[in-house]
């Protein structure tokens, strides 16, 4: 599991993620995430293009992220994820709460 | 701490009920998996099944420090994949659990019973039995899944 992340213009923080969101891959990268998104004020996009395989384990870490980057007034939203991330997203129907676009 | 044995269309695992165990268990499904050139949409669901169940049962079944073994069965027939699961934990049944309401805010969502839910969503078929103090659950997945199968 891979985390990079890059700002934009000191507005956005741009976050990509790559590998498996499964419990062993969040263990990995949990820490950096949260810090990542939640450290700056601003709003953050979570680039899933790279991630190959979503489980419960870390939808649960994108909804305490975004959650938390609530709190401080700024908003999360995801894009770039493969047809099968994508299906498990709509099964918790994810996107009523954090913005999902394809692209 | 993984033992493996593999009959034909049979491969039968048993582990410890470790977070750690959950890595190899899917490796070595996979590997069993392998033979039979799944489509990615079967591995996905097969993957997933095991993680959310796996992690189910070690964070959940057990309320004693004992060490205890979980036993996983995956058998593969020409329209599906039959996955068993046995537990010597305190009695869960999984098609009993409410589902969690779909959220309406990220201020109001519950992260929790999500897997399950997932689960649910993906399985063709599901039952459970809880017969001489373990839990049996059977997880069925279409061998061909559509991606958006309805679950019970």
């Amino acid at each position: 599991m891979d985390i990079e992340v890059s700002e934009i213009d000191g507005k956005l923080t741009c976050i990509r993620l790559a590998g498996r969101l499964d419990s062993p891959g969040v263990d990995r990268i949990e820490t950096r995430f949260t810090a990542a998104v939640v450290s700056q004020q601003r709003h953050a996009v979570v680039d899933l293009s790279g991630v190959s395989f979503l489980a419960s384990m870390g939808i649960r870490m994108l909804i305490s992220s975004g959650r938390a980057l609530d709190l401080k007034g700024s908003k999360m939203a995801l894009y770039g994820a493969t047809d099968l991330v994508k299906t498990v997203l709509d099964h918790v129907a994810l996107d009523q709460i954090i913005p999902v676009a394809a692209t | 701490m993984l033992s493996r044995v593999v009959e034909g269309d049979h491969l039968r695992l048993s582990l410890p009920n470790e977070r750690a165990a959950l890595e190899p268990t899917r490796l070595a499904v996979a590997d069993f998996l392998a033979a039979y050139a799944p489509s990615e949409a079967l591995r996905y669901q097969v993957e997933l099944v095991i993680e959310e169940m796996l992690m189910n049962v070690v964070w959940h079944a057990f309320d004693d420090a004992a060490p205890h073994r979980i036993a996983l069965a995956l058998r593969v027939e020409p329209a599906q994949v039959v996955l068993d699961f046995e537990d010597d934990g305190v009695a869960f049944d999984p098609l009993q659990a409410p589902l969690p309401e779909p959220p309406v805010s990220i201020e109001a969502a519950v992260p929790g019973g999500l897997g399950l839910l997932l689960v649910r969503r993906m399985a063709r078929a599901m039952t459970y039995e809880r017969r001489d103090g373990r839990n049996r659950l059977t997880v069925t997945l279409a061998r061909e899944p559509s991606g958006r199968v309805d679950g019970p």
